[in-house]
């Protein structure tokens, strides 16, 4: 064969159709389920819509009462308690900071256990996944709940919540990180006469740690998001006063909070961003020794 | 016949490829040879734009017509591209995809956005692309992903994917680098049995002294961005290779053509 596409007769066409039928066609199996996906999801999802009532007078009237409530936020009120809202969003971000901090520590041991290719016992490995899996299963609002039973209201139960939940989230993303790790600078350790500490030292820590710190980071967004609703269930933070002020039929003071929510959430999101960006990309050239918590340390500073 | 006129690319401080002017008739298979750094890759990677020129010119004449390649841009980019093949030295295939639809991908620019979105390819070109990997030895494997394959079959696909571009021009950046001898070899054969039954103009990039003088019609050699030499592959003397891959800090020490070379014979 000398290549032109336009010299193919139909006989040649057919024949490589005898011979490789599936290059040409779908096996009917794989037919089915294209057809499932196709038009059983879009009807599926119309169903539900149905009978969530989506598709009756009452929702579609509904956004009348929204338009109002929306025009009752404007012009923004509640100046007069800015002190009050200002020292609640320092206890939202102080929470997350804090909840953020202990989790991503407390997940470094437990991730390393969690790890097919560090913990070589399966059953131990698989216990920790799903300890983690435990921990994360149910909602910053739902561990509120039960740590506001059991400690007061206040600060304590909201951070207690994002401690557990950061925490099994970070075992998850740390020990994937780690599971994904290139295995030839491990290699090259061990052949170089590295004992599981100096592996784990020079092979694992210095691939996975920018990974894990973008992780922390990432959490730490998504805790001080978290931290913001917290409150509804009396664990601390601006959430209280936001539930409090829509609950009072007050929407220009629960506007003013929204915003300096947004604020405060855009800020954080934008600093761990450009944390993250470093961590990842950061400078190529190592000064002098390699230590990593300096290194980061010098970022941080910078 | 493609045709540079003081082709030159900088980046930044670095002068990568410095003024070279050169004409590649077509159907010729041209070997590159020269040190990492040379160039070699910037050259290559300049005639499908993969990096843009910093000054001269790349043309392509046939039937009386001109292209000037620096100059194109959106689909008659894309259309040049299509006509010059590249193949790389790690394969660069779709690894996650299976190896007929890695093939198919050669045939993205003949069809309209919407079908090649849908992997929707005619029957003549299923069949092509399979007669393309039969000849290249390698359609047995036509339904596994490309990561279940090793090296050297890679590579072949990847030939197979250039092949039914329906190239003018086929650019191989270190084909056979990161292949075993007896790989290098299966595809060196196959790049030059297709320069020499398809007529298609081959331009490869070779580490390797003995790999471009058992191949190759024409070889230049680079050094620091220059070519410095361009000749049939017996002129390349001794002293020649010495020149092209010595100099500078090196200069003392012996040179064999046994440092340059990883024979292919058996």
């Amino acid at each position: 064969m000398s290549g032109k596409l336009a010299d193919l007769t139909p006989e040649m066409i057919a024949a490589e159709r005898e011979r490789f039928p599936r290059v040409f066609s779908m096996t009917m199996k794989a037919r089915a389920t294209h057809f499932v996906l196709w038009v059983g999801t879009p009807c599926l999802v119309l169903y539900c819509l149905d009978r969530f009532g989506f598709f009756s007078e009452k929702f579609w009237g509904s956004f009348g009462r929204l338009g109002i409530m929306f025009s009752q936020m404007f012009p923004p009120t509640g100046w007069e308690y800015m002190d009050e809202y200002t020292y609640a969003i320092g206890e939202t971000l102080s929470m997350a900071f804090i909840g953020s901090l202990v989790g991503g520590i407390i997940a470094l041991p437990f991730a390393f256990m969690a790890s097919k290719n560090m913990m070589p016992v399966r059953p131990v490995q698989f216990s920790f996944r799903r300890f983690a899996d435990v921990l994360r299963a149910s909602d910053y609002l739902i561990w509120g709940l039960i740590f506001v039973r059991a400690m007061g209201l206040g600060p304590i139960p909201g951070i207690m919540a994002i401690i557990v939940i950061d925490t099994g989230i970070l075992i998850t993303l740390y020990s994937e990180a780690i599971e994904n790790i290139d295995r030839k600078p491990i290699d090259g350790i061990k052949a170089s006469g590295g004992g599981r500490l100096e592996v784990i030292r020079f092979g694992v820590i210095p691939q996975v740690l920018p990974v894990l710190l973008s992780n922390a980071l990432y959490m730490f967004e998504s805790n001080t998001r978290a931290a913001t609703i917290l409150g509804i269930v009396g664990a601390g933070g601006i959430g209280f006063l936001l539930s409090d002020n829509i609950r009072a039929f007050e929407f220009s003071n629960a506007c003013t909070i929204i915003i300096m929510i947004i604020i405060v959430v855009y800020g954080i999101d934008y600093l761990s961003k450009r944390l993250r960006e470093r961590f990842i990309y950061g400078d190529r050239v190592s000064q002098g020794h390699d230590r990593p918590m300096e290194r980061v340390m010098a970022k941080m500073k910078d | 016949m493609l045709k540079f006129e003081a082709l030159t690319k900088e980046f930044g401080q670095l002068t990568a490829v410095d003024s070279i002017d050169l004409e590649v008739p077509k159907g010729q298979m041209l070997g590159v040879i020269g040190r990492s750094g040379a160039g070699k890759s910037t050259l290559l990677r300049m005639i499908n734009r993969l990096n843009d020129a910093t000054s001269g010119k790349i043309l392509y004449e046939e039937d009386g017509k001109v292209i000037d390649v620096n100059q194109l841009t959106g689909q008659e980019l894309r259309n040049w591209r299509a006509h010059c093949a590249m193949i790389f030295q790690q394969f660069n295939l779709v690894l996650r995809l299976n190896v007929i639809t890695n093939v198919l991908m050669g045939r993205i620019n003949y069809n309209s956005m919407l079908k090649t979105m849908i992997v929707m390819f005619s029957p003549a070109e299923r069949a092509f692309a399979i007669r393309a990997l039969d000849r290249l030895d390698v359609s047995a494997q036509a339904l596994q992903r490309a990561d279940t394959l090793s090296g050297g079959q890679q590579q072949r696909v990847a030939i197979a994917r250039a092949l039914v571009q329906e190239p003018k021009i086929l650019l191989a950046d270190e084909p056979i680098a990161s292949l075993d001898p007896r790989n290098a070899q299966i595809v060196m054969e196959a790049l030059r049995t297709i320069n020499q039954e398809d007529g298609i103009t081959v331009i490869c990039n070779l580490h390797t002294l003995d790999t471009a003088k058992k191949y190759c019609d024409r070889v230049i050699g680079m050094k620091l961005g220059k070519m410095i030499f361009d000749g049939h592959p017996s002129e390349l003397t001794d002293e020649m290779a010495r020149d092209i891959y010595m100099g500078g800090d090196e200069e003392d020490e012996e040179f064999s053509a046994a440092i340059t070379s990883t024979s292919l014979e058996n």
